[in-house]
């Protein structure tokens, strides 16, 4: 069966649209905070939360002892949880004399199990009997609204195969997953495994396919994957033939593609992410996208499904599953009450015996026991429930006047308040958390400093800057500022010894300049011993046979190492650390190249690969050739020349000979004219041009506001991290860097604005900064909370005197800020000594240890906590302790008359923000499903993501450790409140100039406020409109409507 | 003699003859179960030494432990679908205490049987009294239904492991050497068959902790086990331990 390419493009369009709802995926390298329900951010938040739950089994709120704890520790206000329940109850009829207020109150807040008000099988007879405490009024279940009730449970919104799993307790589908994820892993691998699937290059589907038909393993299983392989060779082909025989409608098939998809939907994500990737080497060298990914999922599943078809007679296809539910009602519903887990405990024995025999009198004489006893246990215990909830409410009579009608509405209400009772209590978390920062920021004109300050610096945006921000201000005479971490300069940067690119750009920007990191001074043979030991000792315990030896020979040095890293951790690493090279000084080359420089580059490096090569090649060492020899031979490899070289001749090589060396130079080490106008199209993305620089440099000094008043002292501040045995390590690193460190951004910026060239042409565009400003590059290691310099040896002479000043003050707020944020994170070893808390030098070397620690599953919080982000001056919010929990974007909306600067911050930071946040907020409120789980049972996978155990999905989100502590959030999930300080119309102009921020602000992912500094008002988005909030009072903070945009 | 082996073979229970004392199990609820896991098998041991008071020509042939070991093997397969803890453990006891007749057989004292039998029927009767209590709790004891225990009630699902470990012959109970005692004294044919029982055990006993302990778990409010009644458990399973060291001495 061969399809035609509009069927195969139609399918293929029908799994793009599946694999919609399903986040990418970025590896662990660069961890990439993304929304979780990313696809599904064209919904309301509420809707999104309840879909995510549909298709992920997730949870989108917290669960109602959470909240209560909140409401407990102050967190959440009680007028505010009352304010959303007034509203909530605004439109609604009374029900018999209840108080519902009271009530709804009480059910929120008095009991942290939901009530379960729903009725399946009793009803509103049934409740009112158990609440008189007389006999159930007598009824019967008809066979077709039995039939009905297990069509609309397990007919819809899965797989087939899940289908019969509710119903048969099979599990094919956990042993599907299995199989999937051995099979990714076995393409996908990244250098992780010694041993990788045969014949990757030719494509996921392919390359498995070929596999398969082969494995001796699935056939002694009884998986004839085989026959069906044969039907088609194509994964569209396939997916069509399996659809086919399990007899799905065409017009489900997307939606039955994205419950299959949505089952694994962080390998589906790896997958998807990876496909679209344009520049990732593995991507592009092994390719797989969901087309491939499905058709091995449903070829699988077919085969698995047969087999159990074999041994066990069930089902094979939607039509012969259906007929089974109409043909056998009773048995249908008892089996998916075993197999669901909502069989009544008592009789669960009796129904498992019941549904194995198979005997329809058996089953037709035990249904109607089952189903009154069903019945009776709902009514009793929602009754149980509702007595309790009214006595605690003081309206028990009421409850007890209450007929059938009045009693199936509460239930309803009921129903209704705790399905959407995770939103209330989200509302009200959030007014509780936005009342006091709103009330404390600060919208008074800029105060006019007397004299510039000692030093100013510049900090990345990320929640953490916050707090060193904070010291830093606290303990000198310095002024900050917030900026995006990659300082507005997009770039693609190759490292020293690297030999790949890495973006140093929001995920959203996409670099097209290319940065080199060169040595200043490089011997050919300056490799360290102890790194080779290193290499050496990585592929002796990679390969398949020598683990054996090698423990046997060298196990006890790894002893030592495990020794001094567990009881020593900070001692030991500084010691090895002396066994490791210096990191060399570099510079960035960072100017474009003239043709002439690029030729120059090209001929360079041929002339640098030649001489390795005839050293390789025939052991001449440098000495014994000239130059000329080497310009001749690369002449000839280019061929720009023929005939015999002084290189043979000096070496006697005959013609032969000569001929193998030039064809192994143009092939092996290629030095040819195709080669070379590939780097000279590579050397073409080298550096930015004058007006490029000038360009970014500009902008990013605007967009905060900082166009005059230079200090002596600029320090460009990027972040990272440190921290051992960790794979998440990427994401405390700078998301704004595309989830690196984040100090080759301020050195590119520090060595642009440094330029005088860059300079003048500033200085004409009205940055005026003078000459003795210098621009220093530094990093702040979150971890641990040092501030160092860096390229100090650039610095200007008359700058030396001042800069062990600078440095102390640079200590002394590292040592508070650590000192600040230990208490948070709670260290066995701080508990049994407080002081190490509270005394700064103390928490600084705790810090340090912890860093080192590779035991350590929390080196430091990292962005969890985060919950608003303010776009303004410094001073909007400089007499606020905000503990870590903002993002600070310096803004200044009188140097951005258009609005563009705003709209630049409105597009990326924020926007990845909100994904930080959200990302926070899902693995938060459910971290087994959106969060990755305990970092405890993870293991990497491939090289590129970590699985929970040996065997699981990717696991995508943000671990325990992360967001949780002692089992409950640390995180407090929010979505980000953000605060813009500009003239309300300025800043409404350039929100809905952006559609993918006005639908976020809309469709409630963003709470937004706008703080007008003209008038003092503030504006804040609610109920889709925008309204003035109220600073002062609490529980009604929203008081005028205004008129909409 | 036949009449007699078959009424050692109804208390110290061989399949089909064990389904009477399935049955009884079945009928019965909290400590009269219990009692009946303790004393019933004791009654068999007990025939079986009287019967060549009465018999002097009485032998255990060797069909009888090939029938013992099919039994045990029967139940032991049926141990891997059950899901009711309850029952569970009764299958278990007819498992167990089927391997009882090679011992008897293989010329083994009165003493050391009645030891054979105790050391299965303890762990299996504590394992009967947490059924009980989870039943209290959840309304019964059946696995999947009410998982996570571990997370919800850690002192239960922590005596229900430690139980199931020494119900299932591991080591350090006087199961464990028990059986070390049995594959020493029985020929390689029929040891097969017992290693391949005691798989069997360990592995149902795997699914039923994981039906229990494992998973997300429930919103029920219920209290865990108190902490003397984890105690006591601690106890008895400690006083098993202590003999099974004991016994270590007499098997290896």
């Amino acid at each position: 069966m061969k399809l035609t390419l509009g069927t195969q493009l139609k399918i293929r369009t029908m799994v793009h649209m599946a694999g919609e709802p399903i986040p990418n995926f970025w590896p662990m390298r660069t961890f990439i905070h993304h929304n979780p329900l990313f696809g599904l951010e064209h919904l309301n938040f509420a809707d999104a939360v309840a879909e995510g739950q549909r298709l992920f089994h997730a949870r989108g709120y917290l669960p109602r002892s959470d909240y209560q704890v909140y409401l407990a520790e102050g967190r959440i206000a009680p007028a505010h949880l009352s304010a959303q329940l007034h509203r909530l109850l605004a439109d609604e009829a009374p029900v018999g004399d209840l108080d519902l207020h009271r009530l709804l109150l009480d059910l929120l807040t008095g009991t942290s199990v939901p009530l379960g008000a729903q009725l399946h099988m009793a009803d509103g007879a049934d409740l009112h009997a158990a609440l008189a405490g007389t006999a159930l009024p007598p009824r019967t279940v008809d066979a077709t609204e039995l039939a009905a009730h297990v069509t609309a449970t397990v007919m819809h919104g899965q797989p087939l195969y899940a289908a019969v799993d509710s119903l048969y307790g099979s599990e094919i589908g956990a042993t599907l997953d299995e199989l999937v994820i051995k099979s990714c892993l076995d393409f996908l691998d990244e250098g992780q495994s010694s041993w990788q699937m045969p014949g990757r290059e030719n494509g996921l589907f392919a390359a498995w396919s070929a596999v398969a038909r082969h494995n001796l393993r699935l056939f002694i299983r009884g998986l004839h994957i085989k026959n069906i392989l044969e039907q088609d060779d194509s994964p569209e082909g396939v997916i069509s033939y399996v659809m086919h025989e399990l007899g799905v409608p065409e017009d489900e098939w997307t939606a039955y593609f994205t419950s299959e998809l949505t089952r694994l939907h962080g390998w589906s994500g790896f997958i998807r992410w990876r496909a679209g990737a344009k520049h990732y080497y593995w991507g592009k060298r092994y390719r797989a996208d969901l087309v491939d990914f499905l058709a091995i999922r449903l070829v699988l599943g077919l085969a698995l499904l047969r087999e159990h078809v074999q041994h066990r007679r069930l089902p094979a296809s939607v039509a012969a599953l259906e007929g089974f539910i109409n043909n056998h009602p009773e048995q249908a519903y008892l089996r998916l009450e075993l197999y669901s887990g909502s069989v009544l405990p008592a009789l669960a024995h009796r129904v498992e015996d019941a549904v194995d025999s198979g005997k329809p009198t058996r089953l037709a004489r035990f249904l109607p026991e089952y189903i009154a006893q069903k019945r009776s246990h709902e009514a009793q215990s929602l009754a149980a429930g509702l007595r309790e909830l009214a006595e605690r409410a003081g309206c028990a009579a009421a409850l007890a006047r209450l007929d059938v009608t009045g009693l199936a509405r509460l239930c309803a209400l009921l129903t209704r308040v705790e399905r959407v009772e995770g939103q209330l209590w989200l509302n009200a978390h959030e007014a509780s958390f936005m009342q006091p920062l709103l009330a404390g920021i600060d919208l008074s004109p800029t105060l006019v400093r007397e004299k510039r300050p000692f030093a100013q610096f510049l900090f990345c945006i990320d929640v953490r800057s916050e707090r060193i921000r904070r010291q830093l201000e606290r303990v000198g005479d310095y002024q900050t500022y917030g900026i995006a971490g990659f300082f507005g300069v997009p770039a693609s940067f190759v490292g020293l010894d690297k030999g790949s690119e890495i973006h140093l750009a929001p995920v959203v920007v996409m670099p097209k300049n290319l940065v080199l990191e060169l040595p200043i001074a490089r011997q050919a043979n300056d490799e360290a011993f102890v790194s080779v030991l290193e290499k050496v000792f990585h592929d002796l315990k990679a390969s398949v046979l020598s683990p054996f030896i090698t423990v046997e020979a060298i196990g006890l040095l790894f002893g030592l190492d495990m020794f001094g890293k567990s009881l020593a951790p900070l001692a030991y690493n500084q010691w090895r650390q002396r066994l490791l090279p210096l990191a060399q000084s570099s510079r960035l080359l960072l100017d474009k190249l003239s043709r002439e420089q690029a030729d120059s580059i090209i001929r360079s490096l041929q002339r640098v690969l030649i001489v390795r090569a005839i050293g390789h090649e025939h052991g001449v060492a440098r000495e014994d050739v000239t130059d000329e020899m080497v310009r001749e031979l690369r002449e000839t490899a280019l061929g720009h020349r023929q005939g015999s070289t002084a290189f043979a001749r000096h070496l006697q090589l005959d013609a032969d000979a000569e001929a193998r060396l030039i064809e192994r130079l143009q092939r092996v080490y290629r030095i040819n004219q195709g080669y070379a106008q590939i780097q000279l199209e590579q050397l073409g993305r080298i550096g930015y041009t004058l007006d490029e620089q000038v360009g970014f440099a500009s902008m990013a000094l605007r967009s905060i506001g900082m166009t005059s008043g230079f200090s002596r002292f600029v320090v460009l501040t990027g972040h990272g991290s440190t921290s051992e045995n960790n794979p998440y390590e990427s994401a405390l690193d700078c998301g704004a860097c595309g989830g690196n460190p984040g100090l080759v951004s301020a050195r590119v910026l520090a060595q642009i604005v440094n330029r005088t060239a860059v300079r003048e042409r500033l200085r004409a565009k009205g940055i005026d900064i003078g000459d003795d400003v210098w621009f220093v590059p530094a990093f702040h290691n979150t971890t641990t909370d040092e501030l160092s310099l860096h390229d100090l040896e650039l610095l200007p002479p008359a700058h030396l005197v001042y800069v062990e000043r600078l440095t102390n003050g640079l200590a002394a707020a590292s040592r508070l800020c650590a000192a600040e944020r230990l208490a948070t994170l709670e260290y066995p070893s701080s508990k049994s000594n407080p002081s190490a808390d509270s005394d700064p030098a103390s928490a600084y070397r705790l810090a340090r240890r912890n860093a080192m620690d590779w035991s350590q599953v929390r080196p430091e919080w990292g962005l969890s906590g985060n919950a608003a982000f303010v776009i303004g001056r410094r001073q909007v919010t400089e007499g606020l302790d905000m503990r870590g929990r903002v993002f600070l974007n310096s803004y200044d909306y009188l140097c951005d008359r258009k609005g563009r600067l705003l709209e630049n911050i409105l597009t990326g930071p924020l926007v990845v923000g909100q994904w930080i946040s959200m990302e926070h907020y899902f693995s938060a409120v459910d971290n087994e499903h959106y969060g990755s789980g305990s970092k405890v049972y993870h293991n990497v996978a491939g090289r590129f993501g970590v699985m929970t155990g040996n065997l699981s999905d990717l696991r995508t989100g943000l671990p325990s450790q992360t967001v949780l502590k002692d089992g409950r959030p640390y995180h407090e999930p929010l979505r980000l409140l953000t605060v813009i300080e500009a003239p309300f119309e300025h800043a409404r102009r350039a929100i809905y100039g952006i559609v993918k921020v006005r639908n976020l602000v809309h469709n409630g992912w963003i709470r937004m406020v706008v703080a007008d500094p003209v008038t003092g008002l503030l504006h804040l988005f609610e109920d889709g409109d925008w309204q003035l909030y109220n600073r002062g009072a609490a529980g009604s903070a929203v008081t005028t409507k205004e008129i909409s945009a | 003699m036949l009449a007699m082996l078959l009424l050692a073979a109804l208390f110290l229970p061989l399949y089909p003859l064990s389904a009477v004392h399935n049955a009884l199990f079945m009928r019965l609820n909290g400590l009269p179960r219990v009692l009946l896991l303790l004393i019933w098998p004791q009654i068999g041991v007990s025939l079986l030494y009287y019967a060549p008071k009465l018999i002097p020509a009485f032998t255990i042939p060797n069909e009888m432990v090939i029938w013992a070991t099919a039994s045990a093997a029967l139940y032991a397969l049926r141990l891997l679908t059950v899901r009711d803890l309850g029952l569970w453990a009764a299958m278990l006891a007819s498992s167990a205490l089927a391997l009882g007749w090679g011992l008897a057989a293989n010329g083994s004292s009165e003493q050391t049987l009645h030891l054979f039998v105790f050391g299965f029927s303890v762990p299996v009767a504590l394992l009967v009294l947490l059924a009980n209590q989870l039943t209290q709790r959840f309304g019964a004891a059946y696995a999947g239904l009410n998982g996570g225990l571990a997370i919800s009630h850690p002192r239960l699902s922590g005596m229900l492991v430690l139980c199931m470990l020494a119900a299932t012959a591991t080591p350090m109970f006087p199961g464990f050497f028990s059986m070390l005692k049995l594959l020493q004294i029985l020929d390689w044919g029929f040891g097969l068959a017992l290693l391949a029982i005691w798989l069997a055990w360990s592995w149902a006993g795997a699914l039923m902790l994981q039906g229990f302990v494992f998973g997300t778990p429930s919103m029920s409010k219920c209290g865990d086990l108190r902490t003397a009644g984890s105690l006591a458990y601690v106890l008895v399973l400690l006083g098993l331990s202590i003999a099974g060291l004991i016994l270590m001495g007499g098997s290896l």
